[in-house]
């Protein structure tokens, strides 16, 4: 390996901020100005909430303030969630997200589990109805704010996501036929996260093993599945370009800190996640598993560990 | 896979000047300390000179207690003025016992003996002690000494010569190779007379072409052959190199020499060549001096036992506020006090502008340390062990196989001193095992001691029993006697009465 591009952790959380400006973008040209609220909001929760905590805990703001990490956080979880919800929910779920995923474990480096992620399922299990209920068309920045902060509902602009629309009808007795469409905002905005997951590799912030495996693992169970019977369940390439997927596979999935940390163990990580998500999407009570999936993979990153260290030069064996 | 062909290690971006080849010879030092430390083994040389004497350059100072060890030589011709602990150049800033020498400015040498070069009819053993009495260590770094390495290998097939300085930066071996070619390859010969070994690599970094074309033209040795390494970190290391050059892999605990593999120092070869041929002792060698204070940097022959404040003002520092560093950029330690007298494994002298360590932050476990690690170990794991003083875990996740490289430390993105933990747990182990035992002797003790104890009980009781039934039956056998004289002197009686 070639050590010029030498980045410290700064840099490197930067850095894969600004890969996600891709998705984010995509995001907006969609759904319009939502999705910049809820980051504005995130980020300066986010600031907060850290700085009381480490105020408590009598540790360096600044410092710690800008490795960026909190601030990462807060964005993975803002481009997680509705971009309609209202502004409680971002500010609950990053004040939870920094909390109980962050600072309870003793800060940057000492969570077992996804702090956003953490954030996210502590949202869809208490706010059910905020979580799911998605924009689908584009909002001005009055429109947003109106959503967002005065809780007016349009029932005519927003709904439930792709991925839940499917799930109701297929349950309903319908077939994967009459109800297959796709979804270009869906497309598109998975292409932002794909590519700039790519810049993220060439950049060697991230490993290839986590999204190969994730990406493998979802599409291998999503084939075997619609080759059991393609008319109950959807195709894997519906499965690709749907949902949280590439920002799962790219930027959630690859957290460095509640990760594995070995070669082989990142391959087994990655494709769990993979097979979970489908199982949670296909078989699961809500509509999107990422969140669950990571999280219970995370559980299970120490044994992964210990059972794949690598051979080292000169072992026996 | 690290079974097919070794492509791990690092390329460190070579910041620094390229120098020219030159070898400038270092003026004489006015004060020389020469510490009686030995490698590799715990007993210390014992001066053999008092303080006042007068010594000649190559005069024997001190001589070893053991078979290990190694003479220690005067490196310049002057008086003795102390024998006191000095601060020997080491990451521990020990003080050991060192012999101080002012020089009278002359350099009057021991006698010279004439050039030998009929060597090749010489007996093994007596080269080998030739080299005991020059006091040649390994000059790569370690500093093992070279006689009991010889002493050792047994059906040696190669003879590894490392000419690879994959730190950047350092270019004494690269000097050395062009200025001494001839008394490197005619090292190379008495090696081969000592151990039989069948054939040479000298193994070359692809980026010294000079050298290797210099050495080239001058070997006419069909068993030696000259090598290219790619130019890694970690490429020169001895069971790296031996992966790269042969394709064995040496296992952990284990040594070369168990493979039939002798590797030397290019440096130490040519001090070898000197040693049987003129009869010189191991009193100088060979630094680089270089680092970003420094406009020109040069390689100077210097007398072992020279300060580095006296070596670091012959290139003339661009700034007074600098650091000093004593080997390489990556293994290579910090020197708080250019006061202290350099060694024989000092190889190069790094003077660079004053710099703040950066704050280490939270390890984020990204694993870039892992990628580095030419021994793929897990850096990242060991590093919570290591911190949290787990040392049975650090063990399995073999802390002892570290080669303390740097490599992890230098890739961190969190500024992490990895390596300082890493030293600091393997101290953590030795020191439990050394525990371990003292307490496992002494439980054996109390032991035997209980043991001997309750042995002696029982020994007792029975000897009491025993003499107990002997004194019973005496009693028994006194009873009868009684018995009988009175029943004899009642039969008297009654005879007597009779009468």
């Amino acid at each position: 390996m070639l050590l010029n591009n030498k980045l410290n952790t700064s840099q490197i959380m930067f850095q894969v901020i600004c890969a996600l400006s891709l998705g984010i973008a995509a995001n907006y040209y969609y759904f319009g100005w939502g999705i910049i609220f809820q980051i504005i909001l995130a980020i300066i929760t986010s600031i907060i909430v850290e700085s009381i905590f480490l105020s408590i805990r009598k540790l360096p703001i600044k410092s710690t303030i800008t490795d960026f990490s909190g601030i990462l956080t807060a964005i993975l979880l803002a481009v997680s969630i509705p971009s309609i919800a209202p502004w409680w929910i971002i500010v609950l779920g990053t004040s939870f997200a920094i909390i109980f995923g962050k600072h309870i474990y003793g800060g940057l480096g000492h969570n077992p589990f996804n702090p956003a992620m953490l954030g996210y399922a502590f949202l869809l299990i208490s706010y059910p109805l905020q979580m799911t209920t998605w924009a689908n068309v584009f909002l001005d920045i009055g429109q947003s704010f109106d959503l967002i902060f005065n809780a007016k509902s349009f029932n005519a602009i927003s709904g439930a996501t792709l991925l839940d629309d499917i799930k109701t009808k297929l349950s309903l007795g319908k077939f994967v036929n009459e109800i297959y469409t796709t979804s270009d905002s869906q497309i598109w905005i998975n292409i932002g996260f794909l590519l700039g997951g790519i810049y993220l590799l060439i950049r060697k912030i991230i490993y290839f093993h986590i999204p190969l495996a994730f990406l493998l693992g979802l599409s291998l169970t999503s084939l075997i599945l619609s080759l059991i019977d393609s008319d109950l369940y959807m195709p894997f390439y519906f499965h690709l370009t749907t949902g949280a997927t590439m920002l799962g596979a790219f930027f959630i999935a690859t957290d460095p800190v509640s990760s594995s940390t070995t070669p082989i163990g990142r391959l087994i990580y990655g494709f769990c996640i993979g097979v979970l998500v489908i199982i949670i999407r296909v078989f699961g009570g809500y509509p999107d598993g990422i969140a669950f999936a990571v999280l219970l993979m995370n559980i299970t990153v120490p044994l992964i560990d210990y059972y794949t260290k690598p051979k080292i030069f000169g072992d026996k064996n | 896979m690290l079974d097919k062909k070794y492509t791990k290690g690092i390329v460190v971006p070579n910041n620094y000047k390229t120098i020219s080849t030159n070898i400038i010879k270092a003026p004489l030092p006015n004060k020389i300390v020469l510490s009686l430390q030995q490698q590799y083994t715990n007993n210390q040389a014992i001066p053999c000179v008092k303080i006042g004497e007068k010594v000649l350059t190559g005069q024997i100072i001190a001589t070893p207690q053991d078979s290990i060890g190694t003479p220690v030589h005067s490196s310049i011709s002057g008086t003795v003025t102390a024998i006191n602990n000095q601060v020997i150049p080491h990451k521990s800033g020990l003080k050991i016992k060192s012999i101080t020498i002012e020089s009278d400015g002359k350099d009057n040498w021991i006698e010279k003996s004439n050039y030998v070069d009929n060597f090749l009819n010489k007996d093994k053993l007596e080269l080998i002690n030739c080299i005991k009495n020059a006091a040649i260590v390994g000059l790569g770094g370690a500093g093992f000494p070279t006689h009991a390495k010889l002493e050792n290998i047994k059906n040696c097939k190669t003879i590894i010569i490392n000419g690879s300085e994959c730190e950047p930066g350092i270019m004494c071996d690269d000097a050395l190779m062009q200025n001494y070619a001839k008394e490197i390859l005619g090292g190379i010969e008495i090696l081969l007379h000592i151990t039989g070994a069948k054939n040479v690599i000298i193994a070359i970094e692809d980026d010294k072409k000079k050298s290797f074309e210099i050495l080239s033209k001058y070997n006419n040795n069909d068993v030696v052959k000259i090598k290219k390494i790619p130019t890694k970190y970690t490429s020169g290391s001895e069971k790296i190199l031996i992966k790269h050059l042969l394709g064995t892999e040496i296992q952990s605990g284990k040594f070369p020499v168990n493979f039939g593999i002798l590797c030397q120092n290019i440096a130490t070869t040519k001090a070898i060549f000197d040693a049987i041929t003129i009869k010189k002792p191991l009193i100088s060698r060979i630094i680089t001096v270089t680092g970003s204070s420094i406009d020109n940097p040069t390689n100077y022959e210097v007398r072992i036992g020279s300060s580095f404040s006296h070596i670091i003002n012959l290139s003339k520092p661009n700034t007074d506020n600098y650091d000093v560093r004593m080997g390489g950029m990556m293994m290579g330690i910090d020197i708080k006090d250019t006061k202290i007298a350099i060694c024989k494994t000092t190889n190069c002298i790094f003077v660079n502008k004053a710099k703040q360590k950066p704050i280490a932050k939270e390890c984020i476990r990204c694993g870039q340390c892992n990628q580095s690690c030419p021994i793929n170990l897990l850096p990242q794991q060991l590093y919570w062990y290591a911190k949290s003083e787990n040392i049975d875990k650090a063990i399995n996740y073999k802390l002892l196989d570290c080669i303390e490289c740097n490599c992890c430390t230098y890739v961190c993105p969190s500024d992490i001193e990895l390596v300082d933990y890493f030293t600091f747990a393997k101290s953590l182990y030795r020191k439990q095992t050394k525990e371990q035992k003292q307490a496992d002797i002494a439980r054996e003790r109390f032991e035997y001691r209980e043991y001997r104890l309750e042995r002696n009980k029982l020994e007792r009781a029975e000897m009491l029993a025993k003499k107990r039934k002997e004194l019973k039956q005496k009693m028994i056998n006194d009873k009868e006697q009684k018995d009988k004289i009175l029943s004899a002197m009642n039969r008297v009686k009654t005879k007597n009465a009779v009468k």
